[in-house]
């Protein structure tokens, strides 16, 4: 409950406050989506295993977001570009996928 | 062959033999009590190596099985087994501190989902407005322009008038005009031909309906440059395409896909009107590119077609400039026209 109210808010805020991103930070906002999309998939599935852990959740978002971000970086740095985050979006494409996957399975047990 | 090489050949051969590990120690053994340790380390590798090849790419596929398999972080199983361990519920102070972090982090990613939506939202925005910026520009500045032309021609058109009442006794009027008129300074009038020449019709398969992209008859910069040289050549005097007067100076130009006379695009079908002699037309039709364009009608259905046409009426052409005469500082007396020869002193 505490959690779908804190997720509001949180869409509230960005929405009233509108802040602009800088443009230093613009290259990393997509990629930091899709990993924090990956560590609220994976703390749902989680849930619904019964073996949540707030701890693992919180750490698990963060450095997703920040290892995604660096990846992002180091890709621009080594002049390969946007090679470096495919390999970001792939890999947690593919978790993001089979975590929806099992949390489908465990609401409707198809 | 030295004894190092030797020691090195021979752990090699054990251990390509027997392919254990054992046998890369022994190898190794051997080749120390023998020779330098170079050659054991040599003899160590080809095992290792031996043994690697005999479960190929493991590794690689693990990786992409865990990848697919346990999707879920191994931490959140490896806390509740913890939990399960210790026995114990947790303590209050760190299920509250948890909740908190929890929507904190949570609210972090609200945060994030609206900013990233707003800024592909106004990103999206953003360019339209850019492309509908600079379209409107584009056009507003055409607009500028064309008025500014014709500002000029009617400044010019006065220029003229004033300049026939000023010289009307003088015989140089009528050399004056002439030059005017061959240099496309000022509009003429007469009798002469209209040239259209445009794409051929697409070809369309019948079969599928598919336009084929390459269309042979298409009308390139070269064969309107071909068309009005054949022109000139066939005694035209003065020559407009698509009511665009050709001057000496003017430029027949393709850029991508559109053709611009003097950097102004022109459309399609393409009219090429001249002034001249009569029987320009057929002078046109019989020189080398009426003919050669006769053929392209044939062979790849260009259009291609020449009227003659009277009572023409081609516009001045665009203002050449003046680019190194220069007004005198003051403005000299406007006084009436005396002999005194005209500022360029063209005249000898």
């Amino acid at each position: 409950m505490i959690a779908v109210l804190a997720l509001a808010a949180g869409v509230v805020l960005g929405l009233v406050f509108k802040p602009t991103v800088p443009a230093v930070l613009e290259p990393y906002l997509p990629i930091a989506v899709v990993a924090a999309l990956d560590a609220v998939f994976g703390g749902v599935r989680a849930r619904l295993d019964g073996i949540f852990d707030d701890k693992q959740f919180v750490v698990s978002f963060v450095s997703n977001v920040l290892v995604a971000a660096f990846i992002v970086f180091l890709g621009d740095q080594l002049g390969v570009g946007g090679q470096l985050s495919v390999s970001v979006v792939v890999v947690l494409g593919v978790r993001i996928f089979s975590n929806v996957a099992a949390i489908r399975r465990h609401l409707f047990r198809a | 062959m030295t004894a190092a090489g030797k020691a090195a050949g021979k752990g090699a051969d054990q251990a390509a033999g027997k392919a254990t590990s054992k046998a890369a120690d022994e190898a190794a053994g051997e080749a120390a009590d023998e020779a330098a340790d170079e050659a054991a380390d040599e003899a160590a590798d080809e095992a290792a190596g031996e043994r690697a090849a005999a479960a190929p790419h493991r590794e690689a596929s693990n990786l992409l099985t865990d990848l697919f398999r346990d999707s879920l972080d191994g931490g959140y199983a490896a806390a509740a087994k913890r939990r399960k361990a210790s026995g114990r519920p947790e303590p209050p102070w760190r299920r509250r501190t948890g909740l908190g972090a929890r929507a904190i982090a949570l609210a972090l990613f609200g945060f994030l989902l609206a900013v990233a939506y707003q800024h592909v939202v106004a990103g999206a925005a953003g360019n339209s407005q850019t492309r509908a910026d600079l379209a409107a520009e584009v056009a507003q500045r055409r607009a500028d322009a064309d008025k500014l032309a014709r500002d000029a021609e009617g400044l010019r058109d006065d220029v003229s008038k004033e300049r026939e009442q000023a010289l009307a006794a003088d015989p140089e009027l009528l050399r004056l005009r002439d030059l005017e008129a061959r240099t496309g300074l000022a509009r003429v009038q007469g009798n002469g031909v209209i040239v259209t020449v445009s794409d051929a019709p697409a070809a369309v398969d019948p079969v599928t309906g598919r336009v084929d992209p390459e269309n042979l008859g298409r009308v390139l910069d070269r064969d309107l440059q071909a068309i009005a040289n054949a022109l000139w050549q066939s005694g035209a005097e003065a020559i407009a395409i698509n009511g665009q007067r050709l001057t000496a100076t003017s430029t027949i130009r393709a850029a991508g896909e559109a053709i611009l006379v003097d950097f102004r695009p022109i459309a399609r079908p393409y009219m090429l009107a001249a002034i001249g002699a009569a029987g320009i037309d057929k002078r046109l039709a019989d020189s080398a590119t009426g003919k050669q364009f006769k053929r392209f009608v044939e062979n790849y259905r260009m259009v291609f077609e020449i009227k003659a046409r009277d009572g023409l009426t081609l516009p001045a052409g665009a203002d050449p400039g003046l680019r190194y005469a220069t007004p005198p500082p003051s403005a000299p007396p406007s006084g009436p026209a005396s002999a005194s020869p005209n500022p360029s002193g063209s005249r000898r």
